[in-house]
């Protein structure tokens, strides 16, 4: 007798009806879902759509309100971050969960049974243990640093070095690369291939659709916290993907208009911090200008400076024709700078408070009367800017803290558009924002050039930049590696540019 | 309406919990003599009860708004003691009349105030340490300033007797106590200061990154919370007819249960007034049923240590969710 053909074996994991009730809001409306061992699943949908919902019930870190879920077949029951562990499935989230006053070892190591003996740390394995999961992610600095100490693309790599640590059999990336450089990236699909190939699965959420292809099998579409449909990455394209994730086509790649003038809002002379040496650049009135650059090329530090956040050291900053100095984010914004950080959650929001106050903090003034706040305008102003940026928000009295990561983004971005200042640094302004809302962004900084601000945009992504921006400005090193021309700049130059060792390329204008 | 009830569950909470222990306290109340009827419940025994709790609930007001920037203040026991030794000394010493001897005292706690707030915000220190020096310096000034002796005021003249008699009535102090509460409130609820109050305590480092005048801010709650030292030490100077340089003892402590009983969390950012108040009453009509039911005052700070850490375990619950 011939043996049937072999059952083919029970996903990696399996979920089904998965349920999520959070107060006010339904985030999962049961949504099925298989990963199979060995593959990348990309996990699709706007803001707001239940990615990170789902992937947090996976990891423990959520209960689901109903629903099961079944690795290798069997029912399990996943109630906190421990049981996840014990199945072999880690996360790293999309607001990181690590600890800023503990080493980068130490991050990576915590709760690590291997390095436990009774309640002892053996800190002399720590580093040991440490450094293949830090080279296999490529990061640069030593495991001894301070977390806090690191950008937050470094520290996105620190908390995959930590899921990898782990040996775990399923990884869920939540926009785990939504701060990483090109370079980066590509380092760490390499080892999402090295892992796919040991049969460990991977599930990716991210925005960005050309990571998507390049690296997922499969992609699981969702809308609205219901399931849309999961399609095989060879067998569909964007379009097909965003017309599923939002119902519609979005027209994606028009440059803007240009608003660039050619009167200098900003004059930056030598401008030198123990970041960046020597950087001079002029902003006009309308124009948005790109900076380029790895992370750690100083491209943050230059608004950071401008704001009273970076002791400058040498050089001088003329605004309208004023030299100007200032020394702290308060002078700055009264000098008329505005600055939209980076790490939005430990240098923007006010997580506890509510969407109407976060959004509305940097203008109480023209609220208030006397300094007391007239809700009138409060509500208004609140309602302009949901409505701007097209906020996804139960109420604006909701706490920042429930919102989606892109919807917290759009926030933060809404209290600095609201004060209008005259330039605009905006330090990924887009990280973790979906394709409808990064569009509904460009046209926001593209609003802005127009009054005649003058913008400053950080981007991780270097499309972003060649889309949005008249000049871009490429750093290397701390230094200015070149200034072009956005028309006609390619990724691949401005690459070359930023990577370039040695001597910055003069002349290369 | 549900939306609203959502919005407010912390107070509502709260509230029930307000409700079940007034309850408690009435059923557990021995009875009147006379009538049979709960003594708890007797007109005068409950603003009795209140005008106990004021000083206390008092300085709560002020600290609420210092632990929602994510500071503390320990020196108010020691202010309230200095401005109760200020008031004495300037109506039985120097025979000063009773306004200037009052707003005297009450200036000497706003100062002390914003000692502890520039220096917090100068020296970057946390404000555990600056306070926690500043408690043990202004008591020494108290006690120096007195010769460690207690100022009598009964006997220091008219204007120390007509001070006495006015700031020590039922209707008077809590009158005072209800206004204060109402303005603190609407000054942390309605303005530009009590946004950036909260603003400060739910991060630090995003309101350096917004621009907030943190300075500010910092002076303007512990000053703040210093003036309502002063005040609380003038009125228990008026309620027990004397200044005494260790009035206060420990006082830091008690205010600051009260807060966190009413809701506000030690780390900052939430929290608000109306809690505080409602804390207050609760602390307020433990202290009273125990009282009343004769528990030795050894038993009664056991009790009060068992419920503090209770109110913090359902505040904690609360924040998980
Ligand atoms: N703790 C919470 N309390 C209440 N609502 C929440 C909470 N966390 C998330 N939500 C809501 O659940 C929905 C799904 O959120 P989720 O974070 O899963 O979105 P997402 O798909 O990851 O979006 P993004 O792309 O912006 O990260 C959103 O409407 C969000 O506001
Ligand atoms: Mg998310």
């Amino acid at each position: 007798m011939t043996a049937p053909t072999a059952p083919s074996p029970p996903p990696l994991l399996r979920a089904r009806n998965l349920l999520k009730q959070y107060d006010g809001v339904r985030a999962l409306r049961g949504v099925d879902i298989e990963i199979r061992a060995g593959e990348v699943h990309a996990l699709l949908g706007e803001n707001g759509a239940g990615k990170s919902t789902l992937g947090k019930i996976l990891a423990g870190a959520v209960p689901a309100t109903a629903g099961t879920l079944e690795v290798d077949g069997r029912e399990i029951r996943v109630r906190h971050p421990g049981d996840a562990q014990r199945q072999g499935i880690a996360m790293i989230f999309q607001e990181l969960d690590l600890f800023p006053n503990l080493t980068v070892a130490e991050n990576i190591a915590l709760r690590n049974p291997a390095l436990a003996e009774g309640f002892r740390v053996r800190r002399d394995r720590l580093h040991a243990f440490c450094r293949p999961f830090l080279e296999r992610v490529g990061l640069p600095v030593d495991s001894a640093t301070r977390l806090g100490d690191l950008h937050l693309g470094h520290q996105q790599l620190v908390a995959i070095a930590r899921a990898l640590s782990r040996s775990a059999r399923l990884i869920v990336f939540d926009e785990a690369t939504s701060a990483l450089t090109e370079e980066l990236v590509a380092n760490l699909f390499r080892v999402i291939r090295d892992l796919r190939a040991a049969g460990v699965a991977c599930i990716y959420v991210s925005h960005k659709m050309d990571e998507i292809f390049r690296i997922c099998d499969r992609i699981t579409v969702l809308r609205d916290g219901g399931f849309v449909a999961t399609v095989d990455a060879a067998a569909t394209n964007p379009d097909e993907l965003v017309r599923l994730m939002i119902g519609h086509e979005v027209n994606t790649g028009q440059r803007a208009r240009s608003h660039a003038t050619e009167t200098a809002v900003l004059e930056v002379a030598n401008l030198t911090t123990t970041l960046v040496r020597d950087v001079s650049f002029k902003l006009h009135r309308g124009e948005v200008l790109g900076l380029a650059g790895l992370v750690g090329s100083g491209r943050g530090e230059i608004g950071r400076a401008l704001f009273g956040l970076a002791p400058v050291l040498g050089g001088r900053l003329h605004k309208g024709g004023r030299e100007v100095r200032p020394r702290t984010p308060r002078a700055a914004m009264a000098a008329g700078f505005g600055l939209v950080p980076r790490d939005r959650r430990r240098e923007g929001l006010m997580m506890g408070m509510r969407v109407r106050d976060n959004a509305n903090l940097a203008i109480m003034g023209r609220l208030s009367v006397a300094g007391v706040l007239r809700p009138g305008r409060e509500a208004a102003a609140a309602d302009r800017m949901a409505t701007a940026t097209r906020l996804k928000a139960g109420s604006p009295h909701t706490a920042v803290r429930t919102l989606s990561g892109g919807n917290q983004q759009k926030t933060l971005l809404g209290r600095w558009l609201q004060r209008e200042p005259d330039v605009l640094f905006l330090d990924d302004p887009t990280r973790g924002v979906d394709v409808g809302a990064k569009e509904d962004i460009y046209q926001l900084i593209a609003e802005q050039a127009a009054r005649g601000a003058g913008i400053m945009l950080v981007s991780s992504e270097l499309p972003e930049l060649l889309r949005c921006c008249d000049r871009i400005l490429v750093l290397n090193q701390g230094r200015v590696a070149g200034l072009v021309d956005a028309r006609t700049a390619t990724a691949e130059s401005l690459l070359r540019q930023a990577t370039a060792s040695g001597a910055p390329g003069e002349g290369s204008l | 309406m549900k939306e609203c009830l959502r919005r407010h569950r912390d107070l509502v909470q709260s509230l029930a919990v307000l409700g079940l222990i007034f309850s408690l306290a009435a059923v557990c109340s021995p009875r009147d003599w006379r009538t049979g009827g709960p003594l708890f419940l007797q007109a005068d025994n409950l603003t009795n009860l209140l005008r106990v709790t004021t000083p206390v609930a008092m300085v709560a007001l002020g600290m609420t708004l210092v632990i929602l920037t994510g500071g503390i203040d320990l020196s108010v026991g020691s202010t309230l003691g200095l401005a109760a030794v200020v008031a004495a000394l300037a109506l039985a010493k120097w025979r000063w009349g009773g306004a200037a001897a009052i707003a005297t005292a009450i200036t000497v706690g706003g100062l002390v105030g914003l000692l502890n707030g520039a220096l917090v915000a100068l020296l970057r220190v946390p404000p555990f340490i600056i306070t926690l020096a500043s408690m043990i310096g202004i008591r020494g000034l108290a006690r120096s300033w007195c010769n460690n002796e207690n100022i009598g005021l009964r006997t220091a003249g008219d204007a120390a007797v007509r001070f006495v008699d006015t700031w020590s009535q039922k209707p008077f102090m809590i009158g005072l106590f209800a206004g204060l509460a109402l303005l603190v409130a609407a000054l942390l609820r309605g303005t530009v200061f009590g946004r950036y109050v909260r603003a400060l305590g739910d991060n630090p480092t995003a309101a350096v990154y917004a621009g907030l005048p943190i300075k500010r801010v910092q002076l303007a709650v512990y000053g703040l919370t210093g003036l309502l030292a002063g005040l609380a030490g003038v009125l228990t100077a008026a309620r027990t007819n004397t200044g005494n340089p260790n009035d206060g003892i420990a006082a830091e402590l008690d205010v600051i249960a009260v807060v966190v009983m009413g809701g506000t969390a030690l780390t900052g950012g939430r929290g608000g007034i109306a809690g505080t108040v409602i804390g207050a009453l609760i602390v307020g009509i433990l202290a009273n049923i125990l009282g009343l039911r004769n528990v030795d005052a050894n038993s009664q700070l056991m009790l009060k240590a068992g419920i503090i850490v209770l109110a913090v375990v359902l505040q904690q619950r609360r924040a998980a969710r």
